[in-house]
């Protein structure tokens, strides 16, 4: 009985999907291999890796900064050390599953951009799309190379009490996070020796060089060296830990905005011999800040005259801009129509169920059963401005209905989803906390590629729901299985 | 390369020759402090290293361990070695994927030492020579994984540039204070602790003993720190490495850039080596060092110009 010591105090969730606790209380077969593993290190020498692991995000630096007080503190992105394991079969549902969607979200994206057949044949209200705060008419006409829109996406998926797995959200922008998949392989590797041969777990090593691959694909210049940079707000951003990892990884020049100068409607970076022109931004910069003489006049972050260029051909940028059309909340909700609308297909993926609260009958339904709904602002992320119904109170409920009365537009209902729990080590023990999951799809002129991994976010709080690092979250090695 | 990572590397290395200046400036003085019997002052190093004129100075109380506190961890000190320490990282983290992973983790661990809230207790309570041994250990790792790990490519021309040019105006600096304490003290002349301080903060002592057998004479001391072309901080040293860093730059320039400041350079490296401490005290040793110095820093402002796009 001592083996599985571990396994035995664990406590799963009831009426929530365990990625580990089968339906026989058993270990899933997936799970065996590593639940053997730790059961047979004691509680101390778990203790010790969890320290190492902490340790070995701190000295390299792997931190993001939180200002308090006028003082920078460094802080790492949580982690947990047991793995979560995805199975082949179920690998091969959520790739086959992305790729479909991110296919129509693409194809969405170039029709509304050019002629919005999908408008004009009453799929998609004109209205949703046109309150639209990241719909560009900068964009309108504009042909982009191969026409990719999204070359880097990060769609969210949770599952259901069934296992079933659901579509959250779809960060078609600036999605981050990738360095954390390659970084928590790389601390697995030192944490259990030899343990991810044992289980045959596929590697995530090669996001970089497809990337690379890709960004040098779309160069407006046929020459054999076109110049590549990745485009960072700079040091004080919290991922900018990610951007010189990827920078590194590629062998890509790391700039900023004030590194870049826009001349004769091309772009060019200054260097200690002068200037040398750009051919590809793989930007980290958002819409808004990234040409202050077309967006935010106030931005510093951005390039004078990039759009200028942009719309010239002269220089690729990725992802495209105004691809925040096509993962706007309120959008979501169209995408399962997208999917019939522009391949003829049934959605492979599900959504979760939306409402919109500008639709009056919706939001009537929606305040009625506002403690079993969730409500995110169409245009937020990272968790800020949510209202999780089950677990407020009745005045911040009331505030929230003021809140969502000034603009309704702006707001979405969705039901109450329980995501899955997966083991999480803490304190000597296994115990169920509930986690998401993101893998990275990466669009090129030869199609669609997903590296077999991904970023698995974990709400360490107890009950919590909420996954997002500025909220308590933290993060786990994402294993897919040969 | 672009300018800014250009800039960085010199910033970042200017910086960490700095704190070592200061930490060795600092543990020397502190050692002279506890062996003295008239009241010891730390004016000099304040006005050197952070720019204090005496009344500023003054409110310190002259209290060594105060002093050291400003010195080392003072936030409200922008020349601290927290803050440049600081500013030297934050200076890495922009050209983080242009040096080594070793060196970054060196630097890391460096801010966090510094950064660690243990050491400004051990600083106010126990031994201050071990917490600024412990301090410069990391400036030495520095070196050393710069040495063995760094590419020797155009960003390590230009922290070697920073480095020397940071040393240079260092030792210009100090011999600038030393000497003009003098004409306030004569007396101070012939000290002989007074000249054994000043060549062990700068790391010449043993040099000097080897080279000079009638023991301390100012004028001695001024030919090793400036024209010594075998000590690693003179000021000669530090400009020969100045213009054989400059050199490597050649073919990633800009012909134009390179002229003029190449120009520049070996006119001010010839106006240092065809000097003789004789010719030096009949111009004046003060205007000599004036000169030099400005010399300096207009080789730091012609970078910004031609090289950093700073202009």
């Amino acid at each position: 009985m001592e083996e599985s010591a571990y396994f035995d105090k664990y406590n799963p969730i009831n009426n929530v999907w365990d990625e580990m606790y089968g339906l026989d209380a058993n270990v899933r077969e997936h799970y065996r291999k590593v639940i053997d593993y730790i059961s047979k290190e004691s509680a101390d020498d778990l203790n010790k890796k969890e320290e190492l692991a902490k340790r070995l995000f701190m000295s390299q630096g792997i931190t993001f900064t939180v200002y308090n007080s006028g003082e920078g503190i460094e802080k790492i992105f949580p982690f947990d050390i047991i793995p979560r394991i995805i199975t082949a079969d179920e690998w091969a549902f959520v790739e086959r599953g992305i790729k479909q969607r991110l296919n129509a979200l693409n194809l969405f994206l170039k029709d509304i951009y050019h002629n919005q057949f999908i408008v004009k044949d009453g799929i998609v209200p004109i209205d949703i799309i046109y309150s639209c705060p990241h719909f560009l008419r900068e964009m309108y006409q504009l042909q982009v190379p191969y026409d990719i829109y999204v070359h880097i996406s990060g769609i969210d998926l949770i599952r259901d009490e069934d296992g079933t797995f659901y579509v959250l959200e779809d960060n078609l922008r600036t999605p981050s996070g990738v360095s954390y998949m390659l970084e928590n392989r790389e601390i697995t590797k030192r944490l259990f020796p030899d343990l991810l041969p044992q289980c045959s777990v596929r590697s995530v090593t090669e996001y970089p060089s497809i990337l690379y691959k890709n960004l040098l694909a779309l160069s407006p210049r046929q020459i054999h060296n076109p110049t590549i940079v990745l485009l960072t707000p700079g040091i004080y951003n919290s991922a900018y830990f990610e951007h010189t990892t990827l920078a590194r990884l590629m062998g890509v020049e790391l700039v900023e905005g004030r590194d870049l100068v826009v001349n004769n409607h091309k772009v060019y970076m200054k260097t200690t011999t002068g200037l040398q022109q750009v051919d590809v931004i793989y930007r980290r910069v958002d819409d808004e800040f990234l040409d202050p003489l077309v967006f935010n006049p106030a931005s510093m972050l951005g390039v004078a005259g990039l759009m200028g260029a942009y719309r010239k051909g002269n220089v690729a940028i990725v992802n495209a801009t105004g691809t925040g059309v096509a993962d706007d909340k309120a959008v979501y909700a169209y995408v399962p129509d997208m999917i019939r609308y522009y391949l003829n297909e049934e959605p492979i993926l599900k959504n979760v169920p939306t409402h919109q609260l500008g639709n009056p009958d919706e939001r009537e339904m929606v305040f009625k059963n506002l403690n079993k709904m969730v409500v995110k602002k169409t245009n937020g992320s990272g968790g800020y401005g949510m209202l999780m119904g089950h677990a407020a109170s009745e005045q911040e409920i009331d505030e929230y209905k003021k809140e969502i009365l000034k603009d309704p537009r702006n707001f979405i209902a969705q039901p109450t989803i329980s995501l899955s729990a997966a083991p999480c080590y803490m304190q000597g023990e296994l115990k169920p906390r509930r986690v998401d999951l993101r893998p990275y799809a990466l669009y090129g002129p030869d199609g669609i590629e997903i590296v077999p991994g991904g970023l698995t976010r974990v709400a360490l709080k107890e009950g919590s729901l909420v996954v997002n690092s500025s909220q308590g979250g933290g993060s786990k090695d994402t294993w897919v299985l040969a | 390369m672009l300018s800014r990572v250009a800039a960085s590397f010199y910033w970042l290395s200017r910086y960490i020759e700095r704190s070592d200046g200061m930490l060795r400036m600092l543990k020397i003085n502190y050692a002279s402090s506890q062996d003295t019997v008239q009241e010891f002052t730390w004016e000099p190093v304040m006005r050197i290293f952070a720019g204090l004129n005496a009344g500023e100075a003054e409110k310190l109380d002259n209290d060594s361990r105060s002093v050291l506190k400003y010195m080392v961890t003072g936030k409200n000190n922008p020349n601290s070695i927290l803050n440049i320490i600081t500013l030297a990282r934050e200076n890495a983290r922009g050209v983080q994927e242009h040096i080594t992973k070793d060196l970054w983790q060196c630097l890391n661990e460096y801010y966090h030492t510094v950064k660690d809230p243990r050491l400004e207790r051990s600083l106010h309570r126990e031994d201050p020579i071990g917490v600024l041994d412990v301090l410069i250990k990391q400036v030495m790792l520095y070196y050393g994984t710069v040495e063995i790990t760094m590419e020797r490519g155009e960003g390590r021309a230009f922290m070697n540039i920073g480095k020397y040019l940071e040393r240079a105006i260092q030792s210009v600096d100090i011999l600038d204070t030393k000497f003009s304490s003098i004409s306030d003290n004569p007396d101070l002349l012939t000290d002989t602790t007074y000249w054994k301080h000043l060549l062990l903060s700068l790391g010449g002592y043993e040099l000097y003993l080897k080279t000079y057998r009638e023991g301390f004479e100012a004028e001695n001391v001024l030919e090793q720190v400036v024209l010594n072309n075998d000590f690693p901080r003179s000021v000669i040293y530090s400009v020969n490495n100045i213009q054989r860093y400059f050199d490597r730059l050649k073919n990633d320039s800009n012909a134009d850039d390179y002229r003029e400041m190449s120009f520049q350079i070996g006119r001010l490296q010839s106006r240092i080596k065809y000097s003789s401490v004789k010719s030096i005290k009949q111009e004046g040793l003060h205007l000599f060092l004036t000169q030099i110095r400005s010399e300096l820093y207009g080789v730091g402002n012609s970078l910004n110009q031609h090289y950093f796009a700073n202009s």
